[in-house]
C-alpha cells in the first residue's frame, strides 16, 4: 500500500470515527433535561426526512420520475405497515419495471 | 426479555434490507476507487477501516482530480459531522450499556443503522440488537467493495440502476408508520424536506442535513406531541417480530 494512500485511509478513519465515538463516551456524563430528551427523540424524524429529500429526486438524475415512482411505491406500502424489506423490493421492482418498459 | 443471541439475531433480520441498497453502492464505490489508481487493497482497507460510504465515494473521486490528502481528510470531517447527532440519539437508548462496548458500536454507525435502530421500540433496541445491524450493514457494505475492487461490472446495468432507490425506499418504509396519526408530526417531517431540499440548493447538502435536522427538531419541540414521548411506539414492526 502506497504511504500517502495508508495516510489518506487512517485519517478518514480517525475523523469518521470521532463523530461517531464522542456521543458514546459523553452521554453517560450528562442529563438531559425533557425538553432535550424530546428534541432527541424528533431527530430520527428530522434526520429521515432530510436523508429522503431532496436525495431521491436525483436517484436517476437524467429521470426525475424514477427516483419519485419507487417512492411512491415504498410510501403506500409503508404507510399500511408492509414490513421494510416489502416496502423496498416493491420500490426496486418498479424502477426495473419502469427501466425496461422505457429504455 | 428474549436472549441475547436471539435479540442479536433480530437485529441481524432488521438489517437486510440495507443489504440492497450496500452491495451495489459498495461495488460503485469500488469500480470509482479502481479507476482512480487504488490497488485492490486499498479499496478494500479504506471499506473496512473508514466504513461511510458518502465519505469513501467523495474521497477516491478528489484524489482522482488531484486533491490534497489533508483536503480529503477534512472534506471527510465535515461530511460524517452529522454522525454526531445520530450517534448521539442511538447511545440515548443505550445508556444502561458501559462505555466500552458503546464505544465499538459507535463505529457501526450509519445513517441506516441510526434510522434502523432509533426507530425500534425502546423493549427491543438493545446492544446485542445494535450489534446484529451492524455486523449485517458492515459486512454487507465490505461484500460490496470486494465485488467491485475485483470484478467490477458483476450486476447487470438495469439492475444496479433500479437498487439506487432501495436506500430511500427503507428509510420511507422507516419514517411513514411513524406519522400515522400524528398530523403534527406529519408536518414537521414535510417541513424538514422543503427545508432541506431548498437549503441543499444554496449550501453543501452535508451542512443542508444538518441545519434542517436540527432546527427542525429544535421546532418540533414545541408544537410536536410524542405518543408516550417514543418514536415509533405505535408501530407494528411487522419486519422485525
Amino acid at each position: 500500500m502506497r504511504s500517502e494512500i495508508l495516510f489518506l485511509i487512517l485519517g478518514m478513519t480517525l475523523v469518521t470515527y470521532i463523530p461517531r465515538a464522542l456521543p458514546a463516551v459523553l452521554i453517560g456524563k450528562l442529563k438531559f433535561s425533557p425538553k432535550f430528551e424530546k428534541f432527541l427523540k424528533l431527530i430520527p424524524y428530522t434526520a429521515m426526512s432530510a436523508l429522503i429529500f431532496p436525495g431521491v429526486f436525483i436517484v436517476d438524475e437524467s429521470r426525475l420520475y424514477i427516483g419519485i415512482a419507487g417512492a411512491l411505491a415504498a410510501g403506500v406500502l409503508a404507510w399500511f405497515r408492509k414490513p421494510i424489506i416489502v416496502c423496498v423490493l416493491s420500490a426496486v421492482a418498479v424502477d426495473m419495471l419502469l427501466y425496461w418498459l422505457i429504455p | 426479555m428474549e436472549s441475547k443471541g436471539k435479540q442479536f439475531l433480530y437485529g441481524m433480520r432488521a438489517g437486510l434490507p440495507v443489504v440492497l441498497g450496500y452491495i451495489p453502492v459498495g461495488i460503485a464505490y469500488a469500480i470509482m476507487a479502481r479507476q482512480a489508481g487504488f490497488t485492490v487493497l486499498e479499496t478494500c482497507g479504506m471499506s473496512l477501516l473508514v466504513y461511510a460510504g458518502a465519505a469513501e465515494m467523495m474521497a477516491v473521486g478528489m484524489y482522482a482530480q488531484g486533491a490534497a490528502i489533508i483536503t480529503i481528510i477534512i472534506t471527510t470531517f465535515i461530511l460524517n459531522l452529522r454522525h454526531i447527532i445520530m450517534s448521539t440519539c442511538v447511545n440515548n437508548k443505550l445508556k444502561n450499556v458501559r462505555t466500552a462496548p458503546r464505544l465499538l458500536a459507535a463505529f457501526g454507525i450509519t445513517d441506516e443503522a441510526f434510522a434502523l435502530f432509533t426507530t425500534t421500540p425502546q423493549k427491543q433496541a438493545t446492544f446485542p440488537y445494535l450489534l446484529g445491524i451492524a455486523l449485517v450493514t458492515y459486512s454487507s457494505w465490505n461484500i460490496g467493495s470486494l465485488i467491485g475492487a475485483l470484478a467490477s461490472d458483476l450486476l447487470p446495468p438495469l439492475v444496479t440502476a433500479s437498487l439506487g432507490v432501495s436506500l430511500y425506499a427503507m428509510f420511507i418504509g422507516l419514517l411513514l408508520p411513524g406519522l400515522r396519526g400524528n398530523a403534527r408530526l406529519l408536518v414537521l417531517v414535510i417541513v424538514t424536506a422543503a427545508m432541506n431540499t431548498v437549503l441543499s440548493q444554496f449550501i453543501d447538502g452535508s451542512w443542508a442535513l444538518i441545519i434542517s435536522t436540527l432546527v427542525c427538531a429544535g421546532i418540533g419541540v414545541f408544537f410536536v406531541d410524542l405518543k408516550d414521548d417514543e418514536p415509533s411506539a405505535e408501530k407494528e414492526d411487522g419486519d422485525e417480530k
